[in-house]
């Protein structure tokens, strides 16, 4: 036996009687200590301890057996105590036990008559403290589960997706707050309920459908409408560890958002291959008419014409870049460098590249530096230039011959602000509400013959956009187009 | 003798598909108006009266040229003007404007139907099975 030997505490002030009872019990492999008296008993209970078993004496010196006892029970209440007495009366023993004792031993005893309610005593203690022992194992156990169970069915209901249980009985066993939220004539529903109960039946449909399931995990998914929402369910059947379907859980994710990227993303792509087409369109039926020589032989009208479908093939070609240069702005691919710099340099930069341009319309170019790169802009200087000469670039377009445009840069709190002012065309108010969107083009008599790819300014607000900055347009038909630019300062 | 020559009206946003159609139409011997959107059309077509519409489909709105088509049948000066449905895209966002049977181009208001780019002979074969050939100045 590997368990150390009891340990029992003698305690009677007969000499006689503490050797005798040491012997038996040492003989039996106990670990004995004595003590002469009550309040001797005590003390080494508290220092020599902890005792499995104490003898006690009831008649002693100093301190008697009863108040002993009661100290002992109070101080290790698992001590089996047993009273040895040759006064053995009822009420004694009645008062004993009343005190903690657990049986007694009446003298004078032969050995057996001492060995055996020992060991049986020793015998309960050993069994009470395994009991207690287990009970406590229970209790924390059962916490344990409980305190699972909580966290699960906390995590369950704090889930975004809507989470449906039902057993192999067709029998809906748990409904998580999203599940009731989406679906809810199935918030109301006492579990467990009939999985018929549910009124949206696709739900009901993959639920059957992932139950019904032969061998082997399997989802059934299902896109289906719910109200104004759309929401993707994917049910799987639940396996018992021998392979049997247990029952089946649903998950309902709202996937409406998705939806509607999905929309805008075709409808781009839409208007991406109609942005194509029609200058291809128009390209091949200028090349088609030529080709069939039906309008006779005019060289000069051949030529302009072969010079329009030159002019669309290039912005064609400029649309393309303008889109892979807004893809690359979107996806995070478009590099830009922040650098301290001088915007009023980039504009007059800006101005040199259109000067020959507005020289070819008769339109006058002219710039003013109030800001002389006091306060440096922190951007990108290729995307700066790209912006201001865009601006530029439009303005001239959208300006008759002999008109006017003019470049300001000046200083705007945090920002500088570059304003570019043309005294053309002008667009109408709802003209200028949809001049940064994709595609958008004033189409009118005036801007008939003005090439474009509709993506200039909506390529120019992103490059602002990126760097923090705004872009503001004011204009008025026949009185011109004002687009300022903010870009924030170092 | 202008008056014998019939006047046809092309109606599109894009400015080159006016420059080309014209071309073709007047080699034709036909007398061409342009205008660049439905409503500029219809200023035109009181003043005078065409013998024949082409106009595009997407202008300013997806069907612009549906509601214009519906618009010209619909006006007892000019029902009996036969509409011609040229667009570069016949199918977009999911819907399909491609007419199938002849019904179909009742049901759109038109008399004809061509995708972009339409080739030179095929236009003038449909604008001449529409309204005849011009009467050649100069010949009997």
């Amino acid at each position: 036996m590997s368990e150390p030997p009891s340990r029992i505490l003698v305690v009677d002030d007969e000499f006689g009687m503490r050797e005798g009872c040491r012997r038996i019990l040492s003989a039996e492999g106990y670990e004995v200590a004595t003590a002469a008296d009550g309040l001797a008993g005590l003390e080494l209970f508290t220092e020599g301890g902890p005792f499995d078993a104490a003898l006690v004496d009831l008649r002693m010196p100093r301190m008697g057996g009863l108040e002993l006892i009661e100290k002992l029970h109070e101080l290790d209440p698992d001590t089996v105590i047993l009273v040895v007495t040759a006064y053995a009366t009822i009420d004694t023993a009645v008062e004993a036990t009343k005190r903690g004792a657990y049986n007694y031993i009446p003298k004078p005893f032969t050995p057996d008559e001492l060995l055996i309610p020992v060991r049986n005593g020793l015998e309960r203690r050993t069994l009470t403290i395994e009991a207690r022992r287990w009970h406590e194992e229970r209790e924390r156990r059962l916490l344990e589960v409980a305190f699972e169970r909580s966290k699960c069915s906390t995590v369950i209901n704090c889930m975004t997706d809507g989470v449906l249980v039902v057993n192999r009985e067709r029998q809906v066993v748990l409904r998580n707050n999203a599940a009731a939220h989406v679906l809810p004539d199935c918030a109301g529903l006492p579990l467990p309920s009939p999985l018929e109960g549910l009124q949206c039946a696709p739900v009901r449909d993959v639920l059957a459908e992932a139950l019904g399931a032969s061998s082997g995990p399997m989802i059934v998914s299902r896109e289906v409408g719910i109200g104004k929402s759309t929401y993707m369910v994917n049910a799987s059947p639940v396996f018992e560890p021998g392979g049997e379907v247990l029952g089946g859980v649903a998950v309902l994710r709202d996937i409406t958002a998705l939806k509607k990227l999905e929309v805008a993303k075709s409808m781009f792509v839409s208007m991406v291959a109609h942005e194509i087409k029609s200058p291809m369109a128009a390209i091949e039926g200028y090349l088609n008419v030529i080709l069939s020589g039906i309008a006779g032989e005019d060289a000069e009208r051949d030529r302009h014409m072969l010079e329009r479908a030159l002019l669309r093939a290039r912005m064609l070609r400029s649309l393309v870049s303008e889109l892979l240069n807004l893809t690359a702005i979107e996806t995070g691919a478009f590099v830009i460098k922040r650098v301290p710099l001088d915007i009023g340099s980039v504009a007059a930069m800006a101005i040199e590249a259109c000067q020959e341009k507005a020289g070819a319309k008769d339109i006058t170019l002219t710039c003013r530096d109030d800001e002389s790169g006091e306060r440096p802009v922190l951007a990108d200087r290729d995307a700066m230039l790209s912006v201001i000469t865009n601006l530029i670039d439009n303005a001239i377009k959208y300006t008759l011959a002999g008109g006017h445009v003019g470049v300001v840069v000046e200083r705007n709190g945090m920002y500088a602000k570059v304003i570019v002012k043309d005294d053309g065309i002008g667009m109408t108010p709802e003209e200028r509400d949809h001049a940064f969107d994709e595609f958008y083009r004033a189409k009118n008599e005036q801007t008939a013959d003005v090439p474009g790819t509709g993506l200039g300014l909506t390529l120019v607000k992103r490059l602002v956009d990126i760097h923090q900055g705004t872009i503001t347009v004011d204009s008025a038909p026949d009185k011109g187009s004002t687009f300022a630019v903010r870009i924030p300062t170092v | 003798m202008t008056g014998d020559v019939p006047l046809i009206l092309v109606v599109d946003d894009d400015h080159d598909f006016l420059v080309m159609t014209r071309r073709v139409l007047e080699s034709a011997g036909y007398a061409v108006a342009c205008a660049t959107s439905p409503c500029e059309a219809l200023d035109t077509m009181a003043q005078a009266k065409p013998d024949l519409v082409i106009t595009d489909l997407m202008m300013r709105a997806l069907d612009s040229g549906f509601s214009f088509a519906r618009k010209i049948k619909s006006d007892a000066r000019f029902a009996d003007v036969p509409v011609l449905l040229i667009t570069a895209v016949a199918s977009r966002l999911g819907y399909d404007f491609t007419p199938d049977k002849v019904d179909d181009l009742a049901e759109m208001h038109v008399d004809g139907f061509f995708e972009k780019p339409v080739l030179p002979n095929e236009l003038l074969a449909q604008v001449e099975a529409l309204i005849g050939l011009p009467v050649q100045e100069g010949k009997p």
